[in-house]
Formats: structure tokens, sequence, C-alpha cells
């Protein structure tokens, strides 16, 4: 069995509004592996996003901790938490929340340099990534403004790949995305996924949860139901029903 | 049809022409509301700017006019002339009395001494006029400042200057040394009078109960005894004055040996002029300073309607679908500034009500007067039209790009207005640290407010630099501000008596250990072109130590003259042009070679050569030597010893040094203190106009530095580049206005006081003091950024990513 890069244990999240608490996860107690795909599912308010952000450090939860590695993420300050994402994360949005007023290749660098002082190297990596994902010289120099939803969110990958995180989060990457170019996204976090990163992907999308290699269902802020698809083979039938009869089975 | 606007609904109503003025009102409230910390720091500096308007215009228009209400309630003659009893005759009172340009006078008898005060821990030296208190008079009256006491044995009633600046309270004792009598008082009270209540104008009045009177005159000798007259003139001029010395042959009070043969005159015109220059000035200052931050306010304004208009196009667009014209919603800005501005005025017009108790006690230290000011409905109006005008135009010009916006455009979010033409500095390419380079990329693309912030901080680096050089020529290097009115800067003068011998005295001086050297600058009143002037005599003007010639030389020959440039300007004549000098019946022509600055008499000045006025006044002695000793030489002890080796020669011996830090006491107070007030209010603006606009930036970059907190920037990180972006702006305008502060002090300075005869002012300018000054600024500037953007720390990535 692989190594545990990412735990919880007994974690919480309770969100007060006008003295009503709602208890949005419940004593969760999770084990991410080291190279897994790991899919989030649910339905709407079941906890998805809340988990998926507890668990990169954006969020804190009320209670329980978070390790990573050796680290009790629970126990950093903002500060640290920052310093830890910027390492170890990569954060894949719906909305992509590139930077409006810089370039695509600036919106790489600015995470890049961030964790890497050697300009070059981090610029020639960027323009890899960036070909890599389908995306010319023509786009580098352009605003997100100018960008198709698709090249964008493909940018918006190659900012999450930049420093070589330990785990990638993505949230509904495919959200926002015509088929073609959900397709593209989902094929290069397959391929990252193959190369060894961890990645972690919310989604209501079942194209999308098919690439997992692990399907954890979420309904009420618990953990409803786990479902182990293994590696990622293209035109897989066996593979998509099992997912499918999974998910009826959880009721989705 | 309704539609939501902030807390504010439309509907149909809304377009009638009441409901629509009373929603634009209501409009304009829910938009203060909105951004209560930009409308809150906008409203403390229009406080400010109205504040400085109003003290200005108060000072300005009413300490003048307080002036003449004080002469016109005490009755003050339009002259008076002092002179020595033994030269006042029938004669001298026939020719007052008949002459047809004498309207009425009275006359009084008093004393008139040269004796030294205790004034806080100096002592000062002076002329008094010792009058007696119970004499009643008809004109220039003098009244009590405060309560007063009753009288007891040797009570003495002294001028407002000595409660104010002197250090005395009622019941104090007061002492004055003469040349062979001391006396020692009981203050019980303190007077104002126009004419003597400050030594600015020659005599210091002291008022004697009866008694005391007696008692004290019994002791002096007849030569103190004086004769006053106070005289209104048809036409005030100096017509009666010569008269009188042309019948006793008197000489002027500076130049005469002692009391016996001397005159002073004075007219009111004169004192006025003297006793409201400095308040003058300051006016001008503190206008020229609330200008300064007006145009900040205007500027913030502007910001804020150019940042509101892209914050809330949607707002406007759907305020256009509704059917609001675009002149209702400029309106509804319009009005927002206004009421910001209004509310903060209002504060600013009050509070400046509560400085005046303070300047009137600045102001009396020079004037000798007490100011009070109360509350001045026309000034207050204007101060507040004022502000309220340019406002209103500005707001209005900002906001006509309301009228540019099409309803669909802007109900889509103003697509036009967030577009990114140019990514500016390339990372991929960009050498520095990161946080600098986002900074500079910051900077660059707000780069209309980058420019906002350097012509905001180059106008108040220029006003603070100004006050930084104020600030040093008063309180910590003041050799210059003496020197600017002309006086010539010597550590002893001792004026001799009629019969010393002056080339053996100044013989016997130049050997005495320590003095570094000596010479006459004599003084003595003269006509020119028909104006009497204060003309300076020396043997030879290159050993003057303080040059007052802005423009030629100093007269070489005995037919050249210098002329003060004030005067010049008057009588249109300059450099190589003839002037007739005329004293009694002799006159000359001379030819000028030089224009020169200097406060004496109003700027009625002019320097000749001793052979020049020995033309004209061949019985012409000199009488009064500057003494220069060597550096580190203790005056005091100095005056002392030449007092002791040559009482017999010496009419009086005078420390100059000490008499200088005296004499310009009211002036380094007044100006130091307004450099202070200065300093402290450019700090106040730098900081709120960091905060005006910083804070406004963090709120709408919020999404940008949520997204950076998501990728890892730390808060502290955040802060730094943000701060770090409105730097170079910062330190841009602080250079600039360095350097304009640097290069134009003098040229403003010199503007400003050409009415007190000073053409070119040559205040020291130290770049040292200046640059630290700016380093100062842009350190506050950094460190309060770096306290304004702390917000930032509140800032969730997760909130953003997520709403």
């Amino acid at each position: 069995m692989s190594n545990i890069v990412l735990s919880t244990s007994k974690l919480c999240k309770t969100f007060s509004s006008g003295g009503i608490q709602q208890h949005v996860l419940k004593n969760l107690d999770i084990e991410i592996y080291d190279g897994d795909f790991t899919v989030i599912m649910g339905s709407s308010g079941a906890g998805k996003s809340t988990l998926l952000y507890a668990l990169s450090g954006m969020d804190k939860p009320t209670l329980g901790t978070i390790r990573f590695l050796d680290t009790e993420l629970t126990k950093l300050s903002n500060d640290k938490l920052a310093v830890f994402r910027r390492l170890n994360c990569g954060f894949i949005f719906q909305q992509m929340f590139l930077l409006d007023n810089m370039s695509i290749l600036d919106n790489i660098l600015v995470s890049g340099l961030l964790v890497s002082k050697d300009r070059k190297a981090v610029s020639a990596r960027a323009k890899e990534l960036l070909t890599q994902v389908g995306l010319d010289e023509s786009i580098w120099r352009k605003f997100p403004a100018q960008l198709s939803g698709g090249e964008a969110q493909r940018a918006a990958i190659v900012r999450a790949l930049i420093n070589e995180p330990k785990i990638v989060f993505a949230d509904e990457p495919t959200g926002s995305l015509n088929s073609t170019a959900g397709n593209t996204a989902l094929d290069v976090l397959t391929e990252v996924n193959n190369k060894g990163q961890n990645i972690i992907m919310v989604t209501h999308d079942l194209k999308s949860a098919r690439r997992g290699k692990r399907i954890l269902y979420m309904r009420d802020g618990v953990i409803h139901g786990v479902c182990e698809l293994g590696r990622y083979v293209s035109g897989d039938r066996a593979r998509h029903d099992k997912l499918r009869s999974f998910l009826l089975e959880m009721g989705w | 049809m309704a539609t939501e606007l902030g807390t504010i609904s439309f509907g149909p109503s809304s377009l009638r022409w009441g409901g629509s003025v009373n929603k634009i009102f209501l409009l304009s409230l829910a938009n203060i509301r909105k951004s209560k910390g930009s409308a809150v720091s906008i409203s403390i500096m229009f406080l400010i700017s109205a504040m400085l308007l109003n003290i200005g215009l108060l000072i300005f228009v009413n300490f003048g006019s307080f002036f003449t209400k004080t002469t016109n309630e005490l009755n003050t003659s339009n002259v008076y002339y002092l002179m020595s009893s033994s030269l006042y005759n029938d004669q001298v009172e026939a020719y007052i009395n008949n002459n047809e340009n004498v309207l009425n006078t009275q006359k009084e008898d008093s004393f008139w001494v040269s004796a030294q005060t205790k004034y806080n821990d100096n002592v000062r030296a002076g002329f008094f006029l010792l009058n007696d208190a119970n004499k009643p008079r008809n004109m220039s009256k003098w009244k009590f400042i405060g309560a007063h006491l009753p009288t007891d044995e040797m009570s003495i009633y002294l001028p407002y200057l000595y409660q104010l600046d002197g250090g005395y309270k009622l019941n104090d004792e007061f002492e004055m040394i003469l040349k062979e009598e001391r006396f020692t008082f009981t203050i019980k009270g303190f007077i104002e009078d126009a004419y003597f209540s400050s030594a600015e104008t020659g005599l210091l009045g002291l008022y004697l109960p009866h008694e005391t009177y007696q008692k004290v005159t019994s002791e002096l000798s007849d030569t103190n005894r004086a004769t006053l007259i106070f005289a209104n003139l048809k036409k005030v001029n100096k017509e009666v004055e010569t008269g009188i010395k042309n019948l006793t042959q008197a000489e002027d009070l500076s130049s005469s040996s002692d009391f016996t043969n001397a005159l002073f005159s004075l007219d009111l015109s004169l004192v006025k002029l003297s006793r409201i220059m400095m308040a003058s000035i300051v006016s001008v200052m503190v206008i020229a300073f609330s200008a300064i931050i007006s145009a900040v306010c205007l500027f913030a304004v502007r910001f804020r309607i150019g940042n509101s208009i892209e914050d809330d196009t949607t707002k406007i667009g759907a305020l256009k679908a509704i059917g609001y014209t675009s002149g209702q919603i400029i309106l509804s800005v319009v009005i927002q500034f206004i009421s910001i501005a209004f509310v903060g005025s209002i504060i600013g017009i009050l509070l400046s009500y509560l400085t005046t108790p303070a300047l009137s006690d600045v102001f009396a230290q020079q004037s000798g007067l007490k100011w009070v000011q109360g509350f001045d409905l026309a000034i207050s109006c204007i101060s507040l039209f004022i502000i309220l005008l340019i406002v209103t135009n500005v707001a209005a010009i900002a906001a006509r790009r309301i009228s540019k916006l099409n309803p669909i455009v802007a109900l889509r979010g103003g697509i036009t207005t967030h577009s990114f033409r140019k990514n500016h500095i390339p990372l991929s390419t960009a050498k520095g640290s990161l946080s600098i380079v986002l900074a500079i990329k910051s900077m660059l693309q707000n780069i209309k407010q980058s420019i906002m912030i350097g012509v905001i901080i180059t106008a108040v680096t220029f006003a603070s630099t100004f006050a930084v050089v104020m600030f040093y020529n008063t309180a910590i290097d003041n050799t210059a501000f003496a020197e600017t009115p002309g006086l010539e800067i010597s550590d002893i003068m001792t004026i001799l008596k009629a019969d010393t011998d002056p080339r053996q005295f100044i013989d016997n001086i130049r050997k005495m250990d320590d003095v570094r050297k000596a010479q006459f600058i004599d003084e003595a009143k003269v006509d020119i072109d028909n104006n009497s002037v204060s003309v300076y005599i020396m043997d030879d003007y290159s050993t003057k130590e303080t040059n007052s010639v802005y423009e030629g030389r100093y007269p070489l020959h005995s037919n050249e003259i210098v002329i003060a440039g004030h005067f010049a300007d008057m009588i249109d004549k300059t450099i190589g042009d003839r002037v007739t000098v005329k004293v009694g019946d002799t006159e000359d022509n001379y030819l000028i070679t030089g224009l020169s600055q200097g406060a004496n008499m109003g700027g009625m000045n002019a320097s000749i050569t001793r052979d020049g006025l020995l033309k004209l006044s061949p019985g012409f002695k000199q009488q009064t030597l500057q003494i220069y000793l060597n550096e580190g030489t203790n005056t005091g002890e100095y005056v002392k010893t030449i007092e002791r080796l040559y009482d017999a020669q010496l009419l009086v011996t005078i420390d100059m040094d000490q008499q200088m830090q005296i004499g310009m006491g009211a002036y380094i107070s007044i100006v130091s203190k307004i450099g202070v007030a200065i300093l402290i209010v450019t700090i106040a603006v730098v900081i709120l106009i960091l905060y005006f606009v910083i804070s406004s930036s963090v709120i709408r970059r919020k999404r940008e530095l949520g997204i950076y907190k998501a990728i890892g920037f730390t808060t502290p990180q955040l802060m730094h580049q943000l701060s770090l972006s409105f730097l170079p702006p910062i330190l841009l305008g602080v250079v600039i206005g360095s350097i304009i502060g640097i290069t134009q002090t003098n040229a403003i300075m010199s503007v400003a006081q050409r009415s007190m005869g000073i053409m070119k002012a040559s205040y020291i300018i130290t770049p040292v003091y200046i640059a630290l000054f700016g380093v100062c600024i842009v350190i506050i500037s950094y460190l309060t950024s770096m306290l304004i953007t702390s917000p930032i720390r509140k800032i969730s990535a997760y909130a953003q990513v997520t709403e």
C-alpha cells in the first residue's frame, strides 16, 4: 500500500449564520494515498468543496485535524498555510481565477517565481507546460479576458502545475467548459497523475469522475461510500459501469 | 418596475421631479454610507482645508480692521511727536497750534529713559516712556487688558506683551535698571495702547499711578523729561515734524547723543504696518497652504468619483434603464461630495475659531495687542462658499463621464472600463525581487492613481520643504533670518557720547583682545526726493558683514548711494538714476549704484558713505560702533568689560547677540510655530491621502488579493507588495517637491516679503534637512501604507474563490 499523504481525523466544519448552525462536515476520517486521483462527489450542499478547501489549508476546520505527511495543518497560522500551499498545492477552480491584469504567462510565473528564484528555469517550464496543454506562443502574451474558457482553464491548470505540487486540488475544473475543452483539461490531469502527482477533484460530472482512481461519495457532511476504480484507461467500459452502479447505489 | 440599488429602490414614482430629487438625495446618502472610510478621509481633508482657509481669511481681513477698531476705540491720534522738554517752548507750541495741517492736539508731560528690564530669563534693553497713569487723555488713550489690582507704593502698569511673552503676572516685581538708578515696581495691571504697546515701533509705554510717577520722576534728571504731543493732521506727512526740527534743531532719537536734543515722531499708518505685517504674511502663508490642501482634496474627489463610476457601472446602467437622466445621476454624485465637503468644512470652520486665541497670543508677541476674534459669519460663509463652489465644479466635471455611459454597456458591467492594454514589465524578463516587480506592475497598471499620488505628494512636500526652511532659519540657525531684514550682525553695539572722539575710541577697541573687527555704522534721517528716509552711513561698505544689496553694489564714492528696492519702486528710480538727498537746507545729487533690501522704516532706507553725508551735514560725527568678537567670546562679559573701561565715553552699550535673540524672538516664535504646524498638517495629509487611496484599493482588489493568497502569497507579502506599489510616485513626488522647495522658497519669500522691503530673501536652504524630511515622508508613507493594508489579513482566499 502507498504512503498516506493527507489524512483527516474527526474533521468537522460548522457554519453559523443568524444563530443557526449548519454542520457541513461531520467527524470525517479520510486518508489520501500517494499517487492517488481522488474524486469527491455528492449532491449539492453535501460538503464537497468545503472538504476540498479544508484539505488544501485554504479554509480552517471547526474541529479535528488535518495532517499532510508529518505536518499538522490545523496547527499552522494563515501565513504558514499560505507557504504550505505555495510549496505543496496547486489549485484549479471552476472560474479559473486568473489575475485579470496579467498576461497568461505572467499568471503562471507569478506562482512559479513565488517558489523558485530561477527566473529562466521557471519561465522555460511554464512555456513547456503551456505548449503541452496546447496553448501556443500567441496565447502567452494575452490577458485572461481575451481567452476562451477552455484556453483559460488550461492556463489555470498550468499555473497549478508550475511548482510541481505534491497535490493538485481541482474544484469542478470542467464545470464551465464545453465537452472538448473539458476533455483536454481532464487529459492533462490524468497525465499529471500518471506521472505521480496526487489529484483531489470535486466534480458533479460523471465523465470527469471516471478519471479518478478512487471515488468518495459525500452526503450530509459524511463519506457515504467509497468506490475504488483503479488506474484510468480510456474506453474501459467496465470501469464506467462500476462507477455508474456505485453512484446509483449512492442515490446520485 | 422597481430596481434595487444599494439600499434605495427606484420605482416609476422616482421619475417625477419631486420624487426623483428626494431619491437623488437618498442615493447620495447611500453612496456615502457605502464608502464611509473614504467619505470620512475626504471630509477630514476638507476640514483641514476649510480650517486653514478660514484662519487665513480671518487674519487677513480682521487683524487689520481689529487694529483700526482698537485705535478708534482708544481715539488714537494719527501722529505723535515726542521730544525733550528742553526743546519744547512757546515757539514750538505756537507753531503746532497755528499749523493749518494740525486739526487738534493733546500735550502731555512724561519721561523717557533708556533702561534694562528682565524679560523672561533675559535682559532687554530699550527706550521706555514713563507716563502718569492718572492723567486724563482724550486721545491716544490706553486700556487695561484683564483684571487690574489696587495700587500701592511703587505700582506699575505694563504693556500686555510683558504678561503674554515676558513671563510676568500681576503682583510680580518688575525691575528697571537705568544708568544710575534702579527701580523696583509691583505690577498691578497690564495695558494696551496703539503707539507704545510694542518695542517694534521705538518706545514701550509704562504707566505709573500718580504717586509712583511723582516718586520715580523725582529721581530722574531733567534730561529724561519729555513732552508728548498727540496730533490729528489733515494730511499725514512730515511737514510738522520737519517744522519742529527746524525750530529746535532736534536730532532723531537714534542718532542723538542723549535725550536732551532728541525728537521722535511716528504716524499711525507706520505703526499699523508694523503691527499687522507679520499677521499679513502669516495669513498669506496659511491661505496658500489651504489652497494646496484644497487642491489635494479635489484630486481625491476626482479620484473617488472615477473609481465609483467604474465600481458602480452596473448600477448606473440600471438607473439609466429605468429612466433616470445622466444629469440626475451626475447631480446625485455632486450632492454626495458637496455633502462630504459641507460637513468637513463646517467642522473645520468651527475648529478654526478654537485656534484664534492661540494665534492672538502669537501675534500679540509682535504687536503687543490682544486680538479677540469672535465668530465671523460673513468670513465663515465666504470660506464655505469657496470650498463648496470648487467641489461642485470638480465633482460635476469628474462625473461627466456618466453621461457617456451607454445603459446597455453599463448594465453589462461596463466592459469598456476594464481593458488592460499592456502587460507592463513581463515577469519572464523582469529583474529584481518578485514583490518589487509586482509592485511596479501594479503601479503602472494604475498609472492615473500613481500620477495623482505623485502630484499630491509633490504639493505637500513642497509645502513642507518651505516649512522646513522656515523652521531651520528660525529655530536652528537664524542668521539669515536676522540678516534678511538688512540688519548688520555684530556682537556688541556701543553708542558714543557726543564728546567722545570716535577715532581714538575705535582704535582703543580694535586693540582689545578678542575683538575681531570694529566699525561705525550710523543711521540718520534724510530726505530723498522729498521722502523721509533712514540712511546708513559707513566709511567702507566692503567691511560690512551683512550684504543687503541684492542688485548692483554698495557706494564707493561720496556721490553714490544705494536705496532700498521697495523705496526705488516707490519713486520709480533704479540703478544709474540720480536722486536728490537733503539734510536741512543742504541738498546734493547722488548716483544710485545699487538696490538694497531691509525692513527698516518699512523699506524706506538707503546707504551712503561717510564722505557722502559730510557733504550735506559737515557736523556729522560717527557715534554708533559695531564690535565683532572672536568666536567663543562671552559677549555679556565683554559688554561689562567695555562699560568698565570706557563708561565715561559711552552713552549705551548693547549686547547684540542677546538683543538679536530677544528682538527676533517674536518673529522666530511665529514662523517656527507655523513651520511646525505646516509639517504636522503635511504628515496628516499624506496619511489621509494614503488611507483614502489604499483602503479603496484594497477593497477594489479584494478578488485579486484572494487569488494571490490562494496560490500561496502570505499577508505580509501582499501588504509589502501593495505598499511598495505606492512608493515610486511618493518618492518621485518627494524629490520633485523638495527640488521645487529648495529652488523656489527664497523666490516665494521674496514676493511675500516685498512689502516689508525684503526684495531678495536669502534664507539658508539646507538640502540635508530637506532630504531628511523627504526620507521621513517616504518612511512614514511606507509604514502608513503597511498599516492601512493590514485589512488584507481579513481577506480570505477561500471566501474569494467560493463566492
